[in-house]
């Protein structure tokens, strides 16, 4: 197991590398450059050739992908353009964020999944089996930047200013402006009350697929011999579902958990932009934009990073909640 | 297995609900760990010194929404973006001069200025009682330094354009006393304007900086020294700024604000700003879209406030193209476009057409121009007359040679307002034989493609412009600049090239007026760009902010004497 973990690791990193190198091209071959946005009437052409001066991007694109393939292995990402500081400490603002918010989100979708996955399986063809599943279709079908302005709508305007819920959601931000001033009790409040919305846009989305997994996965692990044994036995339904059946049936959407990071990922583009949360989604944006190439660079490479790390986690799981797989 | 998974389900949830994550990051560079403990140092000082005045409007917080970023923060050498330059105006930092309400310049950092007889010097004197955020006295040398430095090439100062008429470099400006500094210039108008814009930098922190790295310094963004009515706290990328009111604001200019902290929070999707500022989130909503002017009125504790700004929205033709360089054809283009529709249908009013880029509340202004009123049977004639006729009965003209007048109007991505000028256009232009094909490019693309001198990859273009109090058409159309980036009308006129020389010199206004009436009329002649208005500038503000001045000058203009309603602190 170890070993063919390392052997995946290492293959990992000319991948990586060659994302990287696409990317580099792609981005510094894209038209313009971080100079047309700060070009204003009277500046001369000169000017703007100093400013390229200034930033390196008098070099040819070889020569700067050379010296930035040199600066990297060294760990040194370079300078963002537009955020004046050196790129590694831009993103160590960024990615806490957003790994944040993705990992509740899965957390949620997770939990919601399998809970409601379950109760499907063993109420099949019930009303409520109906009803959820209409209902889980209807989240499932929704895209996920749609569903965050509704719940905007709901849970922060309408619950505030016409419902008079004693509790509303913010709909922007990751603290309070206020923040600094509360209690260490009240700012977990505070996180949480942020953290809600923005989560439960990504989790809901994601929670209507798992629990469509799970719903499958169980009822064929319920009618397997082993589950009949057990309700042969004389256990009691209960036993039956959550100690014998549920173990085996969350084989399957575990391995989910490596599947769904990266469409997380990208989900966070837009739910950070609508929530403004100030995660890595936004700053990648921001800086393709603004031609910030070391940013996009460093957070391209950071992504690519993640992807295959949970590509290579949910091979892993797979082995490891299935002791049928070996891998050698 | 099964235990190992409960425990990660666990784990997540606990750090959900958790602290350790989130928030910014402490960041660690030499300059700033420098300087923020001096700050810290010389505010507490200045906060015993000088206690809060027994008066119930100071205290309180205000926050203002917005959907971009302060780009450069308080780094005056690399800004033109509008809140940055905003914020170094009125927050962070201090120019020599600002205006009144009627735009007359007017004292600020300068306690009093003279200008030479012959107009070629400037002397400034400044107050002696402002201080740097970290207890530095600001004096004559950090103007000298600011000078030297935006005006030294290797800064490429992006408005450049303000030193066109003062003599750059080392050699422009001497340090007469510790309070007095004189600038070299040659006359020209309005030669006070760049100092109302350009901010004051310190020179006992960047003084050793060179000029081609001060773009990328950490004092921009991460830990400004200012020495205006607020002092930087905090900045949390994409996310929020944090000022606290200075104590040791000079009395003579009203001292400490009435605000304890003005935040600037930055929240990039419109709707989200209108949900916050309805739920009393941010107590200010920077620019709301017109569209949204409805659902404010309607709220009561809200109060949206219009002016008319300085930025006007056209249609730059490129004259270099065939079917553009006529321009009979250029004003029926314009003719054949109901502009006081678009201004009704898009901005739901919210503005006012324009026919020249001169601002119909600047003193050279001509109230009495016409312009080019909206009249698709003259449009129809004028391209007749230029030789565009539809000869072969598809409906879009030709000319002598068979080529259709066929014109192409690109537009950024993700600008509505730009988008539907575009595709109105096409439908009314239709009407008289002119095919427009609206064509979507993304920003940074476009501008490359708009502004290449050897490229110019386009035959019209939806832009904006936003002037300065001191007008200047010089880049957009004197032939002179045609291969300079916005020369983007390719204009050759050499009437305008004459009036544009004259006007940039002449200091006297009763003398300028008459030109300037000349120059709208010039302009409206060759209709380089199709004008199709001035906007108004919406803001909202929750009613618990009182004494909120934003006009012409900006939105921050007097955000030293906001103050919140003592009852709904």
């Amino acid at each position: 197991m170890t070993r063919y973990v390392l052997r995946r690791l290492l293959g990992a990193v000319p991948l990586v590398l060659g994302i990287a190198t696409i990317i580099f091209f792609v981005v510094n071959l894209a038209p313009g450059d971080p100079t047309v946005y700060m070009m204003t009437p009277g500046m001369s052409s000169e000017v703007v050739e100093q400013l390229r001066v200034n930033y390196g991007l008098d070099q040819p694109v070889h020569v700067r992908y050379v010296k930035w393939v040199a600066a990297m292995l060294t760990g040194d990402f370079g300078y963002s353009f537009s955020y004046s500081r050196p790129v590694l400490d831009v993103l160590l603002d960024f990615l806490p964020n957003t790994l944040i918010l993705s990992a509740c989100a899965l957390a949620l979708a997770f939990l919601v999944g399998i809970v409601l996955g379950t109760i499907q399986a063993v109420k099949q063809y019930s009303g409520l089996d109906s009803t959820l599943s209409v209902v889980l279709l209807f989240f499932y079908s929704m895209p996920s930047f749609w569903l965050a302005l509704m719940l905007i709508l709901m849970f922060s305007l309408m619950a505030r200013n016409v419902w008079g819920w004693p509790i509303y959601f913010p709909a922007s931000g990751i603290t309070s402006t206020d923040y600094d001033f509360l209690s260490s009790g009240a700012q977990i409040v505070d996180r949480g009350r942020h953290l809600f919305l923005p989560a439960m846009s990504l989790a809901l989305v994601l929670a209507a697929g798992i629990a469509r997994y799970m719903r499958g996965s169980m009822l064929e692990v319920i009618r397997q011999d082993f589950v009949r044994t057990a309700r042969a036995k004389g256990l009691p339904e209960r036993s039956v579902v959550f100690k014998h059946a549920l173990r085996n049936a969350l084989i399957p959407v575990i391995t989910l958990v490596g599947l769904y990071i990266p469409v997380l990922f990208s989900g966070t583009v837009f739910i950070e932009l609508i929530f403004a949360w100030p995660g890595m989604g936004r700053a990648i944006v921001e800086a393709i934009t603004q031609r910030d190439y070391p940013l996009v660079m460093a957070a391209s490479f950071f992504f690519a990073i993640m992807v295959v790390l949970a590509n290579l986690l949910a091979d892993v799981l797979y082995a490891v909640v299935d002791p049928r797989i070996r891998y050698e | 297995m099964k235990k190992l998974f409960a425990f990660g389900l666990v784990g997540l949830a606990a750090a959900c609900g958790g602290d350790e994550a989130g928030g910014p990051v402490s960041f660690s560079d030499p300059f700033c760990d420098d300087v923020i403990p001096r700050v810290q140092t010389w505010v507490a000082e200045q906060r015993e010194a000088n206690p809060v005045p027994d008066d119930p409007r100071y205290g309180g917080t205000a926050v203002l929404g917005s959907i971009g970023e302060i780009a450069q923060g308080l780094n005056v050498a690399s800004s033109s973006d509008y809140s940055s330059v905003q914020h170094q105006m009125f927050v962070g930092l201090m120019t020599l001069i600002d205006y009144d309400e009627d735009i007359q310049p007017r004292p600020y950092l300068a306690e009093s200025w003279e200008v030479s007889e012959d107009g070629t010097e400037l002397t400034f004197r400044l107050r002696d009682d402002v201080y740097w955020h970290d207890g530095e006295r600001t004096d004559a040398e950090d103007v000298a330094f600011t000078y030297r430095m935006v005006t030294n090439p290797e800064t490429a100062f992006p408005n450049a354009a303000f030193w066109d008429y003062y003599v750059r470099g080392p050699e422009g400006v001497e340090v007469l006393d510790e309070f007095t500094v004189r600038v070299h210039l040659q006359p020209h108008s309005e030669f006070l304007n760049a100092w109302s814009t350009v901010a004051i930098l310190p020179e006992h922190l960047l003084g050793d900086v060179a000029p081609t790295e001060i773009a990328q310094h950490p004092y921009g963004t991460v830990c400004p020294v200012g020495n205006g009515p607020f002092v930087f706290a905090s900045h949390a990328p994409q996310d929020r700024w944090v000022f606290e009111a200075n104590p040791g604001f000079p009395e003579g200019l009203g001292g400490r604000p009435f605000l304890d902290r003005y935040i600037y929070r930055v929240i990039p999707e419109p709707t989200t700003l209108l949900t916050e500022l309805l739920t009393e989130n941010i107590d200010v909503y920077l620019a709301p879209s017109p569209d949204q002017a409805a659902r404010i009125l309607d709220a009561e504790h809200l109060e949206l406030h219009s002016f008319l700004f300085r930025n006007y929205v056209m249609v730059a033709w490129n004259g270099r193209r065939p079917q553009l360089a006529d321009a009979r054809v250029r004003r029926a283009l314009t003719m054949g476009t109901n502009r006081q529709e678009i201004v009704e249908a898009i901005l739901q009013g919210y503005g006012s057409v324009a026919h020249t880029s001169v601002p119909p509340f600047h003193w050279a202004f001509d109230p009495d121009i016409d312009g080019l009123q909206h009249d698709p049977e003259g449009a129809a004639a004028l391209l007749e007359q230029a030789g565009w006729v539809d000869r072969d009965g598809d409906g879009v003209r030709e000319n002598a040679v068979g080529d259709r007048l066929s014109i192409s109007v690109k537009y950024n991505q993700g600008n509505q307002i730009r988008q539907d000028i575009a595709e109105i256009m096409q439908a009314q232009l239709a009407g008289i034989g002119v095919e427009i094909q609206p064509q979507v490019v993304e920003w940074g693309t476009l501008l490359q493609q708009i502004n290449t001198p050897d490229l110019r990859d386009f035959d019209g273009v939806v832009m904006g412009w936003v002037t300065e109090f001191r007008l200047d058409d010089t880049d957009l159309f004197h032939s002179g600049r045609i291969d300079e980036p916005y020369a983007w009308a390719g204009t050759e006129n050499p009437e305008l090239d004459r009036l544009l020389d004259r006007l940039a010199v002449e200091t006297d206004r009763d003398v300028a007026a008459p030109l300037w009436e000349e120059y709208q009329e010039a302009l409206i002649e060759e209709q380089p760009y199709t004008f199709f208005y001035f906007s108004e500038r919406l803001d909202a503000w929750n009613r618990r902010v009182h004494d909120v001045v934003m006009d012409q000058r900006g939105e921050w203009v007097n955000v030293r004497e906001w103050y919140i309603d003592p009852g709904s602190r």
